[in-house]
């Protein structure tokens, strides 16, 4: 009984309840400079490369089964010639106050130390609560087992499970990166530095658009860029307090000039 | 050595009449009946409700049960969710409130089965009738001389058939 | 019902038990080779192939499964709640309809569990959504709303198979004292060596008391409970407040109108007329209208708060839902079937044409279909970011299993009007009254 109680006690130690979210080791944070992204998908193929993402084929893409953890979502306004098109590269946002990990029943998906969203593939019984409820739509479900075919299967990432039928994931932010960076740090008997690891789709952005980093650090550059004036979160109102911070892309204003917009 | 006797009646007033005069003498008396009798019985017998004490019981249970399993199962592996709280109060209100319905039908069924001895497929005194339209006065405990005596007054009483019964 | 004996009721119910006719072997090989085609079949596929095989797309993860869900559920909401709450009022015409609402309740739970673990994508882990120990202490969450249901639906089904099997008790004691062969064995073991005496019945109307007093709260809590799956997510024309009461209303409304069609041909298949009369429709219709208009008011409640409400995404899926094809359709027949017509009900002489009746309740339970299928099908694909909205449309699968889940629970309710007394024997005498010298005293 007291092993019982000073296991509890331990447990309950390691997080302060409620609040605990200010405890976190490091709170990863993406820096999405809108100002930069020229919409080149480049982030949403080596996202693809790196986790084993399959390619669903064109039934399926019809049907909005798309599996791209990372999209480019395109919107335009107006009408031509006096246009404005403008995108924004949308992945899992890691929502402090995610409502996927509410919904949840068998804690498929929670908040780990590091405040990431994460998913346990293993224990996914698929009710779909958690694509339900996530306001970014960002989560992808197995809907069936997807193969490679041969030899395409020989360029899967071995440090990233293939999901098998049924289950429900989504982006990462490449975990399996942070975990080496984690491991090697640790072996050195220091903290994950600045530097120490890049995710698949910060490492492919050719014009440094997005930013990866960990906001505990005060010295890091996301936590610099987080104050930019022109930071926003998407979909704030909601009070998801996302780990995604967008830096807005400042556009003239040339009504009826007839000549778009403006770059930088 | 004592012989019961078992009364068939039509009316349920006959055999009320009937089952409080034997009752007076200081049988044991049983009624039988095909449907529920309330009030009618109320000059028979009075029977206090300790159904309520399962129930209340039950509840009880189903309340502790609740919160414990909500707020212990969260406490065994301190898994943070959506910003919530590790104890959550709603939702543990919520689980407590079902499984307060849960133990408390539970236990009054287990009460029921207390109180009124069933399952019972043992011997029985039991006539087929009783089910169909016949109310029942079973007396017990007479003495093997006095049996013919309540039998005339059950007949007296207005007794359609009267029978010694045994065990079956 | 003042001509029938004691003996007549008895004889009756368990002539509907014992008296078979071939048109009762075809329907219940008919129906049973339905649902095992057209749903288990179909489920087995689904479960080789993966979800894929369903219509659902990236934002409409719910699809017609949940809708379907949530149907059967509203129709379990009328038998036992009914039962209780006319129980505890002590309402006379509840007797003879009871039994077989409360089967009603029983099977459309079970369908209802069913589809629970058809729209899962992995059903053969369904018990991790159990709490159970494991060596890796792990439990579940019980902060999810699926979380919720899984307690609330498993209570409720407890509940009620107690609640129709305690009922049950003296009148499967009454089937065992009439029946012969194999049948005599079972409902010696079923009636628990049940025999009448004044302690035993004591008991039982005070336990029946209890589980009345029990289950009230707890069926009003089960279909908030359902509703929350929805409302406690954020996504626009899901995220109401006004959901519980909508869904209990709405429950209440299709479950009465079930009980309205499967007694029609009930009484008609099973000859007993003479007790379920029309003055037991004349009530179920009071109660359809009464509920009919409670359910057009939360209707235009929900409407008339989002729209006044005006904000894009709440625009966007009353848009969806009230003007665009197909789904105005659907929406606009809703509204015929579940607020305009039960108006009929007005009338006395309608309340009491069977022909009516049926039409009206088979409306209204398409018509609460309908209400369950937009809720989920025009909800979903419209959520906050644009570029990612989809229309749902449900795949040939989907909409086997829907039609076999119906097939499924006739072929329940058949067979349970053959094993169990349908009609309550006791309480029918009841009604009739407890024979005194001078004539029968009624309650």
């Amino acid at each position: 009984m007291s092993g019982i109680l000073t296991r509890l006690k331990d447990k309950l130690a390691s997080y302060r309840v409620p609040g605990y979210r200010t405890k976190f080791d490091y709170k990863w944070t993406m820096v999405v400079d809108l100002d930069r992204c020229n919409g080149c998908e480049a982030c949403v193929v080596a996202c693809y490369a790196e986790n084993n993402l399959p390619v669903v084929g064109k039934r399926d893409c019809d049907i909005s089964r798309r599996f791209s953890w990372i999209r480019i979502e395109r919107y335009v306004e107006g009408t031509y010639p006096d246009v404005k098109v403008k995108f924004i590269p949308i992945m899992c946002q890691h929502c402090d106050a995610a409502p996927c990990e509410i919904g949840c029943p068998v804690y498929a998906t929670y908040h780990n130390q590091d405040g990431l969203n994460v998913q346990v593939y293993n224990r996914c019984v698929g009710t779909f609560t958690c694509a339900t409820y996530c306001t970014y739509d960002v989560r992808r479900f197995n809907w069936f087992t997807y193969k490679w075919d041969a030899p395409l299967e020989q360029q899967l990432n071995p440090d990233v499970t293939v999901r098998e039928m049924g289950v429900m994931e989504k982006c990462t932010f490449c975990i399996q990166r942070i975990r080496v960076a984690k491991d090697t740090a640790k072996d050195e008997g220091r903290k994950v530095q600045e530097g120490d690891m890049k995710t698949a789709c910060e490492q492919s952005c050719p014009t440094d658009a997005i930013t990866f980093g960990d906001l505990n650090d005060p010295h890091s550059k996301v936590s610099k860029l987080a104050k930019s004036p022109r930071r926003y979160r998407l979909l704030e109102e909601l009070d998801t307090d996302p780990s995604v911070i967008y830096l807005k892309r400042v556009m003239e204003d040339r009504k009826g000039s007839g000549h778009g917009t403006s770059h930088g | 050595m004592n012989q019961p006797v078992l009364g068939l009646f039509k009316y349920v007033d006959s055999m009320v009449e009937a089952a409080v005069s034997m009752k007076d003498t200081g049988y044991t008396v049983t009624v039988f009946s095909p449907i529920p009798l309330g009030v009618e019985l109320d000059p028979v017998v009075m029977r206090p409700n300790y159904i309520r004490y399962f129930a209340l019981f039950g509840a009880f249970i189903g309340l502790i049960f609740g919160v414990v399993l909500a707020l212990g199962t969260a406490a065994l592996y301190v898994l943070p969710r959506g910003g919530l709280p590790i104890w959550p109060v709603t939702p543990t209100l919520l689980l407590a409130y079902e499984s307060i319905i849960l133990c408390g039908v539970i236990w009054t069924l287990i009460g029921f089965f207390i109180i009124a001895r069933k399952p019972n497929f043992g011997k029985q005194i039991y006539d087929p009738k009783l089910s169909l339209d016949s109310f029942g006065l079973l007396v017990e405990d007479i003495r093997e001389d006095k049996v013919e005596e309540v039998e005339r007054l059950l007949e007296g009483f207005g007794a359609d058939e009267v029978n010694r019964v045994e065990k079956s | 019902m003042d001509n029938i004996s004691y003996n007549e009721i008895n004889d009756d119910v368990v002539r509907t038990m014992t008296k078979t006719t071939w048109k009762y072997w075809a329907l219940l090989i008919f129906c049973a080779s339905m649902a095992g085609v057209l749903w288990f079949g179909a489920w087995a596929y689904q479960i080789y192939a993966g979800q894929g095989v369903t219509g659902l797309n990236t934002p409409t993860f719910w699809g017609i499964y949940l809708a379907n869900f949530v149907f059967w559920i509203g129709i379990s909401h009328s038998g036992t709640l009914l039962s209780a709450i006319l129980f505890i009022t002590a309402t006379p015409w509840r007797r003879s309809i009871y039994r077989s609402a409360e089967a009603i309740t029983f099977f459309s739970v079970l369908t209802a569990a069913v589809f629970i673990f058809v729209h899962m994508g992995r059903p053969w882990n369904f018990y991790w959504t159990m709490p159970y120990f494991t060596t890796r202490e792990l439990w579940v969450n019980f902060t999810s709303p699926i979380m919720f249901d899984v307690f609330a639906i498993s209570t409720y089904m407890t509940s009620s198979v107690i609640f129709l099997y305690f009922g049950s008790i003296p009148d499967l004691a009454a089937v065992r004292d009439k029946v012969t062969g194999w049948r005599k064995p079972v409902y010696t073991y079923l009636s628990l060596g049940w025999r009448g005496t004044d302690a035993e019945w004591h008991w039982l109307s005070k336990s029946y008391t209890f589980f009345a007093v029990f289950i009230i709260p707890l069926a009003v809590s089960v279909h908030s409970i359902v509703s929350w799956d929805f409302a406690l997510s954020t996504v626009p024309g899901l995220n109401k407040t006004i959901f519980a009461p909508y869904f209990v209303v709405g429950a209440i409304f299709s479950g009465t109108a079930a009980i309205v069609t499967l007694m029609a041909c009930y009484r008609k298949a099973m000859k007993v007329e003479k007790y379920i009369t029309l003055m037991h429709f004349d009530k179920l219709c009071m109660l359809l209208l009464v509920m009919s208009l409670l359910w057009s008011y939360i209707n235009v409640v929900e409407v008339f708060s989002g729209w006044y409400a005006n904000t894009s995404a709440e625009n966007e899926t009353l848009m969806y839902r009230m003007f665009m094809k197909p789904h105005a359709y659907m929406y606009w027949l809703m509204i015929l079937t579940n607020s305009i017509l039960p108006l009929l009900f007005i009338f006395k002489s309608l309340r009491r044409s069977i022909f009516i009746c049926i039409i009206v309740s088979i409306g209204i339970n398409v018509g609460m279909w309908i209400e369950r299928y937009l809720i989920v099908a025009t909800s979903l694909p419209r959520k906050f970011l644009p570029n990612m909205w989809h229309d749902y449309i449900p795949s040939l699968i989907e909409i086997s299993m829907t039609i076999g889940s119906i097939f499924f629970f006739v072929m329940l309710f058949l067979i349970f009007v053959k094993l169990w007394p349908s009609i309550s024997i006791y309480e029918v005498k009841e009604d009739i009254g407890i024979p005194m010298r001078k004539g029968f005293k009624r309650h």
